[in-house]
């Protein structure tokens, strides 16, 4: 495939900082949901069921042909598909934006936190953030040897892609089937470089909640089948640094298109992946040795640095966006070693352990104490007076992707390049209708009023504009002969 | 990259000092902005970790 087609998904976590608040986590998600379609109009609610636990107005697609949505007690957004990296950044700090402004409109600002990351450091309980890349039916995604594969780049690439955490977790037996008490207790480690790495039992496996996988395999396109697969991955972690979200979404989608193109080396493939996955991440001292199914010892940035020289031999001068990713891919690489400070404003990971370094020699605290994982919550808080991150961007030291503008613009309008942009201009449609008829809106298409045929939206790269026009004008025509008809029955 | 529209522009900056250099492996107090961060750290309530109580998602 030459076009390329990125999405990502974003389950918020939510800290009510106000003791004397009355709303739970729940209520509030619920009330900001209802505030972004109700009071600040950024879309159009469902008005129909899309799951048992999804009813009507439990979420809805935005003017940017995003979704935002309640899932399992989570406040979810859902980029639209995006064409670019620049484009997938920019629409994924919109969602962000969103939120954020309804708590500031609901007068929240100083009760409520939205959390960017993925797990609850008291609970253990785990959220994600879903990668999605288009790639075509013919991709290898059938053969256990390719799900390998993309396992072993998948497992190395938190090196750089990590958000880092206080401490670790075993939530749950490394399988279903296994017993706990047999297990092991896991040794407590300071520092993590992932979020999600010890919550990933299985290589590849099709399930999103419970015993998940390195390398989802659920086989969901939401484009024409005959033609098309979307690989969405649940093992990455949210990223606060747009650089650091550029390249896990940048060197991921090259890693595909090597294997679709049979450029990929088997020689890549890990002994244990699970294992790998844990032990890099827990790795207090970042050697991050693991152990190739050929037997042979090498790191983890020695697997990334060769998968790098492979995507430089093969794909430079695809285009300026295949060659910027391997460029920064190059530099980051050659940077690890130098330490975390090298990577401030560029790796999550290394930047919070940066801070939370600084910060424990300065208190004089132990890796363990309680302020340091409210430090490790803050460091995701979107809202731009607290959350730590932030403070990177006020000197300079966040590695941008996009800016301020063009995150205000993607708030209300859809990416070009993309079907988004088609149904951006539908539900902009919907939203000024004085009466709006009965719709049903999906990724693949929608339906509207008492027309009975789906508009379909099967080819990704397309914008349907035009055709939904016609559309929405043929309905429009038949719903005025309908009006007519019942006159003449009645006449009858 | 390709741009499809003006306004989504890469936002230019010169690069940081670190990016260009061999990075030190201790902190380097007298980077700029370190004050801030510490202050920013400082404000947050110890204890709000225990009050964040999430579900599992997915």
């Amino acid at each position: 495939m030459r076009k390329r087609i990125y999405g990502i998904e974003t389950e918020y976590g939510l800290l009510i900082k106000d003791t004397e608040f009355k709303l739970d986590p729940a209520q509030v998600a619920d009330r900001l949901k209802d505030h972004i379609f109700r009071s600040s109009k950024a879309g159009v609610l469902d008005q129909h069921y899309r799951a048992n636990d999804e009813p009507p107005g439990n979420g809805g697609f935005l003017l940017n042909a995003g979704r935002i949505y309640l899932d399992m007690g989570h406040l979810e957004y859902a980029s639209p598909e995006c064409s670019t990296l620049t484009d997938l950044v920019t629409y994924d700090r919109a969602g962000d934006t969103l939120i954020q402004d309804a708590v500031d409109e609901l007068g929240w600002r100083d009760s409520i936190g939205i959390i960017k990351n993925n797990v609850d450091l008291e609970t253990n309980a785990t959220f994600g953030c879903h990668e999605n890349y288009l790639v075509s039916r013919g991709f290898p995604f059938d053969e256990k040897e390719s799900l390998k594969l993309l396992a072993a780049f998948l497992v190395t690439r938190q090196i750089y892609c990590g958000a880092g955490r206080i401490g670790g977790c075993d939530p749950h037996p490394l399988r279903d089937w296994e017993n706990p008490s047999a297990k092991e207790q896991e040794k407590q480690v300071d520092f993590q470089i992932s979020q999600r790495a010890d919550h990933i039992p299985n290589e590849s496996y099709r399930w999103v909640q419970y015993n998940r996988a390195i390398v989802n395999t659920k086989d969901e396109p939401l484009a024409d089948p005959s033609k098309y697969r979307r690989i969405h991955l649940l093992v990455g972690d949210s990223n606060m640094s747009e650089f650091a979200t550029a390249m896990k979404m940048g060197t991921t989608t090259l890693i595909l298109e090597l294997m679709e193109e049979g450029i990929a080396n088997p020689e890549w493939i890990l002994a244990e992946s699970v294992e790998a996955m844990r032990s890099i991440s827990r790795d207090q001292n970042f050697k991050w040795e693991v152990t190739l199914r050929n037997g042979r010892h090498t790191t983890a940035l020695e697997l990334q640095m060769d998968m790098m020289q492979t995507a430089k031999k093969h794909l430079t001068g695809k285009n300026q966006e295949t060659d910027w990713i391997i460029n920064e891919w190059a530099s980051l690489l050659n940077d690890i070693p130098k330490g975390p400070e090298a990577l401030i404003g560029r790796v999550d990971w290394a930047t919070k352990y940066w801070m939370l370094n600084d910060f424990r020699k300065e208190e004089n605290l132990d890796w363990h104490d309680p302020w340091l994982k409210s430090l490790d919550l803050e460091y995701h808080n979107i809202n731009k007076d607290s959350g730590l991150y932030w403070s990177l961007e006020g000197t300079g030291d966040a590695v941008r992707k996009t800016s301020d503008e063009a995150i205000d613009y993607a708030k209300t309008t859809a990416p070009r390049g993309t079907r988004a942009d088609g149904r951006g201009e539908f539900v902009k449609i919907l939203m000024n209708m004085n009466n709006k008829p009965l719709y049903l809106i999906d990724w693949i298409g929608f339906r509207f009023g008492k027309n009975e045929e789906p508009f379909l939206m099967l080819d990704p790269f397309s914008s349907y504009k035009n055709k939904i026009r016609d559309y929405l004008a043929e309905s429009e025509k038949n719903e005025a002969l309908r009006f007519k008809s019942p006159t003449k029955e009645s006449a009858s | 990259m390709v741009m499809n529209d003006p306004l989504r522009r890469e936002e230019k900056k010169d690069p940081t000092p670190d990016r260009k250099e061999s990075g030190p492996s201790s902190p380097n107090v007298e980077r700029p902005g370190r004050d801030d961060i510490l202050k920013r750290m400082k404000r947050v309530d110890p204890k709000q970790s225990e009050n964040y109580k999430q579900r599992t998602g997915q």
